[in-house]
């Protein structure tokens, strides 16, 4: 008799298991990878969920619609989440992305490249002309190892130190010429600002662990000190004597609390519960009126001159998926948006930069009348992004849990928890 | 085959083979159905995939997922950060279990008097349980904060760095988040249990001058031991599979890892960082200790 | 209907009899100390809700002891409009009502069937389907998640879907233990006597059981509710279009994302939270004075 059972088990478990073998198959188009670069029609995009973009994003694919009555474009708001990484990339896995997406962040495109998710652009016959064309020398910081383009670089927000112009006053600080051009000076300003300023910190980057946090406090810096990537040539950059500093820089503000150890709800600048911030341009719309703001590059260690310090570049590019059918229209698309026509529309309903060459220049008119945006327009011709490396979220997640261990909760030795962390990037740059 | 043999000449074997109610078999199929398809199917995925090298790839893409052994578990069981979760939920149950047991013990015996209101007792312990964790996080991250009431409250004896941050007591506090919103289902369980219990026995007990601290020791807590194991089993389960509270109340298992439990790892690893493999064999790991705790727990509560 | 369902062993018949021996004053002293332990713990219990409500009304977060207090200069509905303008809250409030909905519907009909099956029905394999159905407790959700994700949206199609949504908390262990333990409580006469009337399983479920197991249907009710109604992450996984996503969701990402750029973020997440915890309090609390706990207490015994 336990025969009989087991084998009415096994018969249930090889009809299900068929049934779902048949169910998961599917998917994946015939078409040669020729013929679907050429492909036209309607298509999908994605921008990002943030109300200026969206309000640019409208007015591109309604400009390109009334022309393209044959080659559609549908737009919709990019899934809210902690962040889009994931949710990109749980449709890629789907196969549910979009052609397009206009907000693909350059430390993900590693894996959405793994994952066979990403489209090259170099497909095309003008891809990589176009790119080079627009973009300029700085293109080369967005090829993959493989040296082909993933991503078209789109628009950048260079960081540079906000900071509260009443408060240096209030402190006694002249708000014409912030002193925070070196370590020391910044330092010395931040406790004046905490002791006198009335402010709960002088600057409060997030200090949780998300992988991307640390490009908002320690990279800039670092950048702004070595112009290096957090990895060069498979080598971690980051644990040498200039790496350290910066960290040790950040550790001395939070063990003063002149930095926050708590994740502030809301946004601690714009509620002036702290007096700088480490933010691009599109901040200036959102602080506008709320608080008198002035800018000022970042510090470095010798307190570099101001026209040499490059940064972060907090850049966002535009991603073609591989789910996509008619690439033709979605690459004919991609060109229409990032057209110097479009970009300039970008500029003035956003305050973000597009990534193409001598934006003062190109878009003078612009600049005249918002001459706030000229500093973060000259910021964003030296700006460094994240390495295009293998395992790259993974690398940034590693750095930044020695980053709050050592520099934002202060336990360990700095010197010692960024070499443990090389360590292991270095192996998972190497792709293993 | 079977089905046919049900219908003709031999019933006698057909019973034998599927018992006395074949019927039994279309009522539960729905269920079983599921069960294969919701979870049994992804189970025997994920453990699959624990033994491979694997991430989730475009549909059509050509991709490399070498099988790789036992490597993702030698891993998972080397790895610092799993080591810490492992200890977090040594932590959360040895908070969490005990003050469950004890308060919820409490609070139903008190509840099972004959008090005033007592519609309105049960009510107000049981609107945590139905209330979201989304909502609720954040009052708890507002009382806790630096500047929150709590602190205020405490003035001077507050902890520096606050709650929430710091090493100490972020586990603690999402202990005790858990135990505030998990226990009016707990006190329900241990209230039905106490409603089996004959009141002779307490009667009896009052009339050999036994006080009410003697008659609750030796007359409800051993009257609710079933009550007790599947409370303990209950909150052992859902101890181990803490997520949502790191994952909102300490923003990502905060301060430093410190607060970083199993689940929370997996989905870090599996969604974030594309290491599905990795994460699953976490996964399998977690079940199997859950299995093992739960079954070591349930002889141990009642052999005793 | 509240006093009729009560069981018959249950407080006011005890007191009754407690009452008689002791004296008044004992008896008095006796009730004060559980009723002065139960006020301490629901002020623990309900605090944080009225301090929500509080937190959701005031216009200038204030986190002193007497910002505990209402301020009428300080109380505006300026964060409930705030959110409404962030997350369109009708909208998700109804796709909260169907995603609970429909998994309300889905587990009662497969555990009712199931239940029934189990507690009186006899076939082989029956343990083996009960001891399957408890192992579901034990492995995380977090486990599954990805491959059923994988094969609802890309082997199903099911993505931004509300059945998507469903299928995975279609099937809840907790209620078809409850329904199993309620119907091995009921007399087997009663099976017995149906079945020689010539009436089919199917018949005695619908007529018979189900009419009586109504109680064990609000329990299964209230308490496999909660789970849809707060779920966030796997709506948030299978749904990317925002006209389809449950509240619970949608202020995960406000808390998330948005709030930060509104002028008083933590009025206007507690705002979400009130509007979030309303409607599940509203129904426990309507449901709540019919809710046996006894239900539970026989499937303890089992």
């Amino acid at each position: 008799m336990p025969s009989t059972r087991i084998r009415l088990w096994i018969a249930v478990v090889a009809t299900l298991g068929l049934a779902l073998v048949g169910c998961t198959r599917g998917g994946g188009g015939n078409q040669t990878a020729d013929q679907a670069t050429q492909a036209t029609g309607p298509i999908k995009i994605w921008y990002s969920n943030n109300q200026d973009e969206v309000k640019w994003g409208k007015a591109v694919v309604a400009a390109w619609n009334q022309a393209h009555s044959d080659q559609q474009v549908t737009a919709e708001e990019i899934p809210a989440g902690k962040s889009s990484e994931e949710v990109i990339g749980a449709s890629i896995t789907a196969g549910s992305t979009p052609c397009l997406v206009f907000n693909t962040a350059p430390a993900a495109v590693p894996q959405f490249q793994k994952q066979g998710g990403l489209v090259a652009l170099d497909s095309f016959s003008d891809g990589p002309g176009y790119i080079s064309e627009r973009v300029g020398a700085r293109a080369d910081q967005y090829k993959s190892p493989d040296g082909k383009f993933y991503q078209m670089p789109w628009k950048t927000n260079p960081v540079q130190i906000f900071y509260n112009k009443k408060v240096f006053a209030k402190a006694g600080l002249d708000p014409a010429r912030p002193p925070l051009a070196t370590y020391q000076d910044f330092v010395a300003t931040a406790k004046t600002l905490v002791d006198k300023g009335g402010v709960k910190a002088a600057i409060w980057p997030a200090p949780s662990s998300e992988f991307f946090q640390s490009w908002f406090d320690f990279y800039p810096l670092f950048i702004a000190e070595t112009g290096k990537q957090l990895v060069a040539d498979g080598q971690p950059q980051f644990n040498t004597p200039e790496g350290v500093a910066v960290g040790e820089f950040w550790k001395q503000l939070y063990s003063d609390k002149l930095a926050q150890r708590e994740l502030y709800t809301g946004d601690a600048f714009a509620d002036q519960k702290a007096a700088m911030a480490i933010v691009g341009p599109w901040a200036i719309a959102v602080y506008g009126d709320k608080v008198d703001w002035g800018v000022a590059p970042l510090p470095t260690s010798s307190g570099k001159d101001p026209a040499q310090i490059q940064t972060f570049s907090d850049e966002k590019s535009v991603g073609m998926y591989s789910s996509c059918q008619n690439r033709g229209t979605a690459w004919e698309f991609l060109k229409f948006a990032t057209s110097q026509e479009q970009d300039g529309k970008l500029l003035e309903v956003t305050g973000q930069m597009p990534m193409r060459e001598n934006l003062p220049s190109l878009y003078a008119d612009y600049f005249k009348q918002h001459p706030e945006y000229t500093s973060f327009a000259e910021q964003a011709a030296r700006t460094v992004e994240v390495p295009n490396v293998p395992n790259s979220v993974e690398i940034w997640q590693t750095f930044r849990d020695a980053y709050t261990e050592s520099v934002i909760f202060g336990r360990g030795d700095v010197r010692q928890s960024f070499d443990q962390a090389a360590e292991k990037i270095k192996t998972l740059a190497a792709g293993s | 085959m079977a089905a046919s043999a049900a219908t003709t000449s031999r019933p006698p074997r057909a019973r034998r083979l599927l018992g006395r109610q074949p019927v039994g078999y279309l009522f539960v199929a729905p269920y079983i159905l599921f069960l294969f398809l919701i979870f049994a199917y992804p189970l025997g995925f994920a453990v699959y995939m624990s033994f491979h090298d694997y991430f989730f790839a475009a549909p059509g893409a050509v991709v490399d997922r070498p099988f790789v052994g036992l490597d993702n578990y030698t891993t998972a069981l080397a790895d610092p950060a799993l080591r810490r979760a492992t200890l977090n939920v040594v932590i959360f149950i040895a908070i969490n279990v005990p003050l469950t047991v004890f308060v919820g013990l409490l609070l139903a015996t008190a509840l099972n008097a004959a008090i005033p209101f007592r519609t309105f007792w049960r009510a107000s312990y049981f609107v945590p349980y139905v209330t979201a964790s989304v909502a609720v996080i954040g009052v708890w991250q507002w009382l806790f904060s630096s500047g929150g009431l709590v602190n205020s409250v405490l003035g001077p004896l507050a902890p520096d760095p606050s709650w929430l941050v710091n090493r100490f007591w972020a586990m603690p506090i999402i202990a005790l988040f858990a135990t505030w919103k998990q226990l009016g289902f707990y006190v329900l369980l241990y209230l039905a249990a106490l409603q089996n219990i004959s009141e002779e026995l307490y009667e009896a007990a009052e009339v050999d001058g036994a006080g009410p601290v003697r008659r609750f020791w030796h007359i409800t807590v051993p009257g609710v031991r079933p009550a007790t194991t599947l409370v303990v089993i209950a909150a052992t389960i859902t101890g181990a599979n803490f997520f949502t509270e790191p994952y909102l109340l300490t923003g990502r298992g905060g301060p430093a890892g410190a607060s970083v439990s199993p689940v929370l790892l997996m989905y870090t690893e599996g969604i974030e960082q594309g290491h599905a493999g990795y994460a699953a064999a976490i996964g399998v790991l977690l079940a199997l200790g859950v299995m093992v705790v739960s079954l070591v727990n349930r002889y141990l509560l009642e052999r005793g | 209907m509240a006093t009729t369902t009560r069981p018959p062993q249950s407080a006011p018949a005890a007191t009754e009899r407690a009452v008689a021996v002791n004296p008044p004053t004992r008896r008095s002293r006796r009730r004060l100390l559980p009723l002065l332990g139960l006020a301490a713990g629901a002020l623990v219990f309900l605090f944080p809700f009225y301090y929500m409500v509080i937190g959701a009304l005031q216009r200038e977060p204030n986190t002193d002891i007497s910002g505990a207090f209402p301020n009428p200069a300080n109380l505006t509905l300026d964060n409930l409009r705030n959110i409404n303008n962030a997350i369109n809250l009708p909208r998700t409030l109804l796709n909260s009502g169907i995603f609970t909905g429909g998994v309300l519907l889905c587990t009662l009909v497969l555990g009712l069937l199931a239940g029934y099956a189990l507690a009186r029905l006899e076939f082989r394999g029956k343990g083996m389907a009960f001891n399957a159905m408890l192992l579901i407790l034990i492995v995380p959700f977090q486990l599954l998640m990805i491959p059923l994700y994988v094969m609802i949206v890309r082997g199903y199609l099911l993505g931004d879907t509300y059945l998507g949504m469903i299928l995975p908390f279609a099937v809840n262990a907790t209620a078809v233990f409850i329904f199993r333990q309620f119907f091995l409580q009921l007399p087997r006469e009663l099976f017995e006597s149906a079945r020689l009337d010539g009436a089919s399983e199917l018949q005695i479920l619908t007529r018979i059981a189900i009419p009586l197991a109504r109680p064990a249907i609000l329990t299964a009710v209230i308490l496999t509710f909660i789970g849809p109604w707060n779920e966030f992450l796997w709506p948030f996984l299978v749904t990317k279009r925002l006209d389809l996503q449950p509240l619970a969701v949608a202020l995960a990402s406000f808390i998330a994302n948005v709030a930060s750029r509104q002028a008083n973020p933590f009025g206007a997440i507690l705002a979400g939270a009130v509007v979030l915890t309303i409607p599940a309090v509203v129904l426990f609390l309507v449901f709540q004075r019919r809710f046996q706990t006894t239900n539970l207490g026989s499937g303890i015994k089992g």
